[in-house]
């Protein structure tokens, strides 16, 4: 056993072309299941800040598209099927819109030029149904 | 009254030393305390895949079952929960480790089997817990902690059982 | 070649296994979100498979469908009769009811309701009365969209003391005519809790075990999510959060009215839906009524009609009337919101309420 933690080489070479096949499904799935299972706080809502108010707080369920008139101009923000996206941003970089679309709770996309910003809200809902 | 012999064959001396050997190894990891209940190496499973390779599956089965059945009896836990999660999380391995057998040889090694065999301990047992002892979800949340214990034990005692067999192997081409 | 195969089988094996364990630690919850009834409509099942739930959920759905186009009180529904669009079961009896005082045929089940539409409405003194579809249709809430009205103060009096009552209407045989023409059919504020008592039955005699159906935010639980009961918030009538919790044991319905879903404003003036049969204007002293109502015995009113039809009179009512006027329908769980935001909760529901936000003043009744 000593060997082995002497020779990492040697455990390289130890695993063959399959081995290497099942290590990488290994991790794929372990990846998967902390992605699945620690992230049971899904995202219900988002929140839009433009400076430093809340502009707005929309829910993921609902699709709609939303304009929010930054400091440079209009940026359009997507809500679709409990993800949220910038879709359009009038700032140089772009960086919002590369972000593609948020789906975690804490997720958040900023756009600093414009000084708009994203967050999925996360709601463990402290009830299964609503009256109104 | 007639004394009852039973006639041994040499093949039964075998499993009997490769489980005592098995059984030994499961009580040195029983002493050791674990940091997170149910997360163990599982060291008793180098036994398992080495009998696997120098023997059948036939034999390893029967070094497997014979190490749950009898380290539960020695642990005083025979047919409580710890034995069923046991015995499920063998069965559920070896049934893997049959289905992983068939892989082509010179592209999987011990250390495949090793690591499937593992994701196989932790299914079986999880299975248990589902069903039986925790009959919820509140779990799963540690699943994939079980996940990531099942994928670094196993590659380890791969690893092991890899450098045991060509150990061996040296050895044998050495008497010859 | 064969080894392939044998790879191949061997990874299926495994994923179906994986497939097989996942769905072992799954929650065994189905949601549905829909839009029938003219509202939002939230079916959760518990413990029944994806398939089975969503199967049943579908009937649930298309059965509301149904009753929202028969009951439906000015919306022509098409038909499919080439004549086009027609008007619905309801719409074809309010317009025989404006005719004369000739019987025309109903179905069985629409004759049941209003027989026991007409019952409620004498136990609420009149306050429950969806006779006065009228009053409702000049308010413009006969519509889906509201927009502002501005009302001909001698039409509602007129329309008022016409007195459009449910002891107009006779039925006999699944006949019904009125013995007055001015009597309009709105069974808004009864058919919802009706769909609720229908979605219940038709569930346990599926034998689903837990679920719990909103429809437009009267609800009704059967059995419980998987240890505890379900459990539902109260939405909060000028914020956008809910105001408290509570528990909705197996059976058990609730219901709320509320000035703040289908209302319009004028010159800062809130008009809401809810309207007084007495003075044939919107009640303006509540914000919202939430009542809670225990199951009830087989041969009653059910408990998802109850919650439908007494939040109004509670509502309508005069302040120092609230509890007598929720006790003539044997409900003693209920919470009024008034216009001044001031809470006031019976004893009964001050225990079962759990207050989202822990400052909350309220009054107790007694």
């Amino acid at each position: 056993m000593l060997n082995l933690l002497h020779y990492p080489r040697l455990l390289i070479q130890e695993l063959r072309v399959g081995d290497w096949l099942v290590v990488l499904a290994g991790l794929l799935c372990v990846f998967y299941l902390f992605q699945t299972l620690w992230s049971n706080e899904h995202a219900t809502k988002v929140q839009i800040r433009l400076g430093d108010k809340i502009y707005a707080t929309y829910s993921l369920n609902q699709q709609r598209e939303v304009h929010v008139h930054g400091k440079l101009g209009d940026a359009v923000i997507s809500i679709a099927q409990g993800k949220a996206r910038f879709a359009k941003s009038p700032c140089h970089t772009q960086y919002c819109v590369h972000q593609g679309w948020l789906t975690r709770a804490g997720q958040a996309a900023i756009c600093l030029p414009n000084q708009i910003s994203l967050e999925l809200l996360g709601e463990t809902k402290p009830y299964d149904s609503l009256n109104y | 009254m007639k004394p009852t012999h039973i006639q041994t064959t040499i093949d039964d001396h075998r499993i009997a030393k490769l489980a005592a050997f098995a059984i030994a190894l499961h009580m040195v990891e029983a002493i050791i305390p674990s940091p997170l209940p149910g997360v163990k190496p599982g060291i008793a499973n180098i036994v398992t895949l080495y009998v696997l390779y120098r023997y059948d599956f036939k034999t390893a089965a029967w070094v497997s079952i014979l190490r749950v059945f009898a380290s539960s009896l020695l642990l005083g836990q025979f047919l409580s929960p710890g034995f069923v999660l046991s015995l499920s999380g063998a069965l559920l391995s070896l049934g893997v480790l049959w289905l992983g057998m068939h892989l082509p040889k010179q592209y999987f090694g011990p250390v495949a089997l090793s690591i499937l065999a593992a994701f196989g301990h932790i299914a079986g047992q999880l299975l248990i817990v589902r069903l039986w002892l925790i009959p919820h979800t509140g779990v799963a949340y540690l699943i994939p902690i079980f996940a990531l214990a099942a994928l670094f034990f196993g590659l380890m005692n791969g690893l092991i059982t890899s450098r045991l067999l060509a150990k061996k192997s040296v050895q044998m081409s050495a008497k010859k | 070649m064969r080894k392939g195969a044998i790879s191949f089988l061997f990874v299926a094996i495994l994923i179906l296994g994986a497939f097989f364990l996942k769905s072992c630690f799954k929650e065994p919850i189905y949601h549905s979100q829909s839009y029938v009834f003219g509202t939002l409509v939230d079916i959760s099942i518990y413990g029944e498979t994806d398939e089975r739930a969503s199967l049943v959920a579908n009937h649930v759905l298309q059965d509301f469908q149904d009753l929202h186009n028969r009951l439906h009180a000015w919306k022509p529904v098409a038909g499919n009769k080439p004549s086009g669009p027609q008007l619905s079961e309801l719409g074809q009896l309010n317009a025989a009811f404006q005719k004369g005082n000739q019987p025309i045929t109903i179905s069985p089940d629409l004759a049941k309701m209003l027989i026991d539409a007409t019952a409620l409405s004498v136990k609420s003194n009149g306050l429950f009365n969806p006779a006065i579809g009228n009053l409702i249709g000049t308010w413009g809430f006969q519509r889906d969209e509201f927009n502002p009205v501005i009302v001909d103060d001698n039409k509602i009096k007129s329309l008022v003391k016409s007195n459009p009552c449910m002891t107009d209407i006779v039925i006999s045989n699944n006949t019904a005519y009125s013995n007055n023409p001015m009597v309009k059919l709105d069974l808004g504020g009864y058919a919802k809790g009706y769909a609720l008592d229908i979605a219940a039955d038709y569930l346990r005699k599926q034998h689903v075990k837990n679920a719990l159906i909103n429809i437009g935010g009267n609800i009704m639980a059967i059995g419980q999510h998987h240890d505890q009961p379900w459990r539902v918030g109260i939405q909060h009538p000028r914020l956008p959060t809910a105001i408290a919790t509570l528990d909705l044991p197996d059976g058990w319905a609730i219901g709320t009215s509320g000035d703040y879903q289908r209302y319009f404003m004028l010159n800062g003036q809130r008009y809401c839906h809810i309207i007084d049969p007495r003075s044939g204007y919107p009640a303006q002293h509540t914000q919202s009524v939430t009542v809670l109502v225990p199951p009830q015995a087989h041969s009653q009113t059910q408990a998802g009609v109850l919650s439908d039809v007494v939040s109004k009179p509670i509502f309508i009512e005069a302040p120092e009337n609230r509890t007598k006027a929720a006790l003539a329908f044997g409900i003693d769980n209920f919470m009024v919101i008034d216009d001044k935001s001031n809470i006031f909760v019976s004893k009964k529901m001050a225990q079962k309420l759990h207050w989202i936000d822990s400052g909350v003043k309220f009054t107790t009744l007694p």
